[in-house]
């Protein structure tokens, strides 16, 4: 289990180190001077050329990459070259928006998706099943956009219940957070909670064809204990991949959810950087995805052998 | 390589009879000055206190008067920052935190201001002749500051006495009393500046009704009332929330849902639905700035470099020929363009002067006329086979694609073929300034005066003159102005070097957009004028 923890340690720095690089160069290729964006409406040459000198653009990659990660290292991302704002504290403020509506959508799609994955499994071929597949399909086809805007103008214009845009933080205040975040985790969790349900109904049919639960079965034991106790509960290690994969995932592609209700998370703040080639930014921006997915990862990998003592002892599937 | 004086005096007697032409049947004057489809302000009777929310377009940049580069950031400047001039209704610059309008000596080249006493900045500091220095200066030697070109003329600034700032000027420059109407005019603190030295955008402290609060990076600025603010018995709202919501479908929700009370930029897309509901009003105003076409003449070596001839794939009969580009500016229908792509909302424009501006004159809003047919007929002076092949880099987003198109067709009709290159914004203007375009659709948000507006774009080797167009008349003109302190003589100069403009056409301008505010009708008081901000000085939720 040591190996095993050290290895998977080692393989995430590697990984760290090879992603910093490439977002460092691949932020360097984008077309567009980042000194020229700067500048803005008044732009001329001699402010430009001050901005590139000021921000360090004027020297080497080499002189750069190493400047930032020394500096990354000491914890100071650096000031926004938009804002002024230190990029540190700017992504500490989005970044519990996005995990709050993250987590928000995880509950709603883990509750519709291992609910109707379970349903549709144990009542195949029936009127349930094509109704929850159905569900599932219409969850993975409407685009986020045209279903966020469909709620704001039910639920936030013509039934003023609940309002339209912004952010309350949980810990602020429970009850406008969650009258916040409601819209937005819903738009975020029905794709999510297709992709949950697909994945639970064909772990659940599998392990229900499995040999034990015809030996729980014959052995007499009731139908819901075999459903919820054995078949599912061999199940969730498929959806606890899935949640794990599409946590990360959700982190950072909220984007088109936090733009329609106007969330201060960070897919927005991503998108609003790079728009503005705002390099310390986006450069801050990615390491922090970069360190969650890492982390979001190891911590799946650990939770299996949790789940699956197997991993815990054996080798072989290491 | 012919340099760009020689080229454009060849092309300018073939260029004076097409301006003849102009001024005769080829041309009318546009009345963009026709009163707005709404008001732009209202003075319902308001109530004490409350929190305003403000939806603004876009995220402002660094709260800092001598650093800030967005239009956006203005708006929240002007809650905040007070200015030594501002403007009225009638786009008249008016005396803020000076006392009085500036003294400009006989040669113009020493300006006198007085400073308004009794004034104290949100932190208690009161202001004086000292703290204007302070700004001045910090605005002109800042690395990285934004304002060293609009104060470029000024030499020194000096404290004559507690109440007077003397500045002295390079050369005569009228124009100073509009740019310090704007963010070059914005005091700080000098206790603020100390302590924050180069971070004073995270925590500004200016004069101003409102005081910064917080802001929250992407999400929102908030302000309050300032207790220190020389007029705060005026000031009826406790706190100002301006909350960024870049999309206008968005922005226009949140409006409709009550979660916003003030809407920066309404889409044009939205101001039937804004007009038809009972509990929002438009507030409209024409904007100082203009949308056009920058055609590139002689921007071989980049911008602010000394114009060149053009090499492949840029170069071609629009570059060497104004009858060419007389003829591609006859093909375009402003008016058509308008109602097509904006729904009639924004207004018509052939020239940089909003003909809201006291500097505006006939000639100044005169107009080549649509015309086709005549566009084929100076082709064929030209001596071009058609159709010419041009290409415009635009931006990306989808009202520029639908104006690219519907020029597109519009031009085909007098004999180019327009082929269109939308590139991302960024990149365009990274492009543009290099040179590598033969024709730029990009516009300007416009400045109060005339020469914020023009100076820049066609002067030779003027630090935003990418078509590299280079004009010795043009200029001279332009330094006339700047030195003539009659506002009468300087319409007039604006007048000729507008002319002139027609003639050799390094950029075709298009139309005037106009500033759009949608506004809750629970809220009273808030104005915009032409310059777009939006005043809330005297704003409340209605009594």
């Amino acid at each position: 289990m040591r190996r095993y923890l050290l290895r998977r340690l080692l393989e995430s720095v590697v990984t760290f180190v090879l992603v910093t690089i490439v977002v460092f160069l691949g932020v360097r290729a984008l077309p567009g001077d980042p000194a020229r964006t700067l500048a803005g409406e008044e732009s001329d040459p001699a402010t430009v050329a001050q901005i590139r000198h000021d921000y360090l653009l004027d020297r080497p990659l080499p002189v750069q990459y190493a400047r930032y990660v020394l500096k990354a290292l000491t914890g100071d991302l650096g000031r926004s070259a938009r804002t002024g704002l230190p990029v540190r504290s700017t992504i500490g403020h989005a970044l519990p928006v996005t995990l709050q509506l993250a987590m928000f959508a995880m509950v709603i799609a883990v509750l519709i998706g291992v609910g109707s994955g379970v349903v549709a499994a144990v009542r195949r071929r029936t009127a349930t099943e094509w109704a929850a597949n159905s569900v599932a399909l219409l969850g993975l086809s409407v685009p986020n956009f045209w279903f966020g805007l469909m709620l704001v103008l039910v639920f936030a214009i013509a039934f003023p219940i609940l309002p339209a845009s912004g952010f309350v933080s949980l810990f602020d205040d429970p009850v406008q957070s969650f009258r916040h975040l409601l819209l937005p985790a819903i738009v975020l969790g029905t794709a999510l909670a297709a992709v949950i349900m697909r994945q639970t109904r064909s772990a659940m049919l599998e392990a229900l064809s499995a040999d034990y639960v015809r030996t729980a079965r014959a052995k007499g034991l009731g139908g819901s204990r075999v459903v919820l106790g054995h078949a599912l509960r061999n199940s969730l290690i498929v959806v606890v991949t899935i949640v794990g994969l599409q946590l990360g995932v959700l982190i950072s592609g909220a984007v088109v959810t936090e733009q329609i209700f106007v969330l201060p998370g960070f897919g927005k703040l991503t998108l609003d950087a790079v728009f503005t080639r705002d390099y310390p930014m986006i450069q801050g921006v990615v390491l922090v995805t970069t360190t969650a997915y890492i982390g979001i990862n190891l911590f799946v990998d650990l939770l299996y052998s949790v789940i699956d003592p197997r991993i815990r002892v054996g080798g072989a599937v290491l | 390589m012919p340099s760009r004086p020689t080229l454009i005096r060849a092309a300018a007697v073939p260029a004076l009879a097409a301006a003849l032409a102009l001024s005769g049947a080829g041309c009318s004057s546009i009345k963009s000055g026709a009163p707005a489809a709404g008001p732009s302000s209202d003075n319902r009777a308001v109530r004490n206190g409350g929190t305003l929310t403000v939806a603004l377009s876009a995220e402002p940049d660094k709260l800092d008067p001598t650093l800030a580069r967005t239009l956006v950031g203005r708006t929240v400047f002007n809650a905040i920052c007070e200015k030594l001039y501002d403007v009225d209704a009638k786009l008249n610059v008016v005396p803020q935190l000076a006392a009085a309008l500036p003294q400009f000596s006989s040669d113009g080249k020493t300006v006198t201001i007085k400073v308004r006493s009794g004034v104290k900045f949100a932190d208690g500091t009161p202001l004086d002749a000292a703290a204007v220095k302070a700004s001045l200066d910090r605005h002109m030697t800042l690395s990285g500051s934004a304002r060293k070109t609009e104060l470029s003329s000024v030499a020194s600034v000096s404290v004559t006495d507690p109440a007077t700032v003397s500045i002295a000027l390079k050369s005569p420059f009228v124009p100073l009393t509009a740019v310090l109407a704007d963010r070059s005019g914005m005091i700080m603190s000098p206790a603020a500046l100390k302590s924050a030295g180069a971070n004073f955008g995270t925590n500004p402290v200016c004069v101003g009704p409102f005081k910064f609060a917080t802001r929250v990076a992407q999400d929102r600025i908030e302000v309050v009332k300032d207790p220190n603010y020389y007029d705060a018995a005026k000031v009826h709202l406790d706190k100002v929330v301006y909350r960024i919501i870049a999309d206008a479908t968005t922005r226009f929700n949140n409006l409709r849902s009550g979660d916003a009370d003030v809407l920066d930029t309404v889409a044009t897309t939205d101001v039937e639905a804004l007009k038809s509901d009972p509990n929002l009003r438009l507030l409209t105003s024409d904007s100082l700035g203009y949308q056009g076409i920058t055609v590139n003449l002689g921007n071989a070596n980049g911008v602010g470099k000394p114009a060149g001839t053009l090499a492949a794939p840029y170069a071609g009969p629009l570059a060497t020929n104004a009858k060419v580009r007389q003829a591609f500016e006859r093909s375009i229908d402003r008016a058509a363009l308008n109602t097509v792509v904006f729904g009639g909302q924004f207004t018509p424009a052939c020239g940089p002067i909003s003909a809201a501006s006291p500097l505006s004159s006939d000639a100044a809003q005169a107009c080549p006329k649509h015309d086709p047919a005549a566009a084929k007929q100076l082709l064929a002076q030209a001596g071009v086979a058609t159709p010419v092949k041009v290409s415009m880099v635009q931006a990306n987003d989808p009202v520029e694609r639908r104006l690219g198109e519907a020029l597109q067709a519009q031009v085909k009709e007098g004999g180019f073929d327009l082929q269109l290159q939308p590139t991302e914004f960024s990149a365009s203007l990274d492009q543009t300034d290099a040179g590598k375009f033969q024709l730029y659709r990009i516009g300007w948000s416009g400045r109060i005066d005339p020469d914020g507006n023009i100076a820049s774009f066609v002067q030779t080797q003027g630090s935003q003159n990418i078509s590299g167009y280079s004009n010795p008349a043009v200029d001279d003109l332009l330094s006339q102005a700047r030195a003539a302190p009659d506002t009468a003589k300087r319409r007039d100069l604006y007048g000729q070097l507008i002319t002139k403009l027609h003639e050799d056409v390094p950029l075709m301008y298009l139309y005037r957009a106009k500033n759009l505010t949608g506004v809750s009708s629970k809220v009273a008081g808030v104005q915009v004028y032409g310059d777009g901000l939006i005043r809330l000085g005297a704003a409340g939720f209605a009594a």
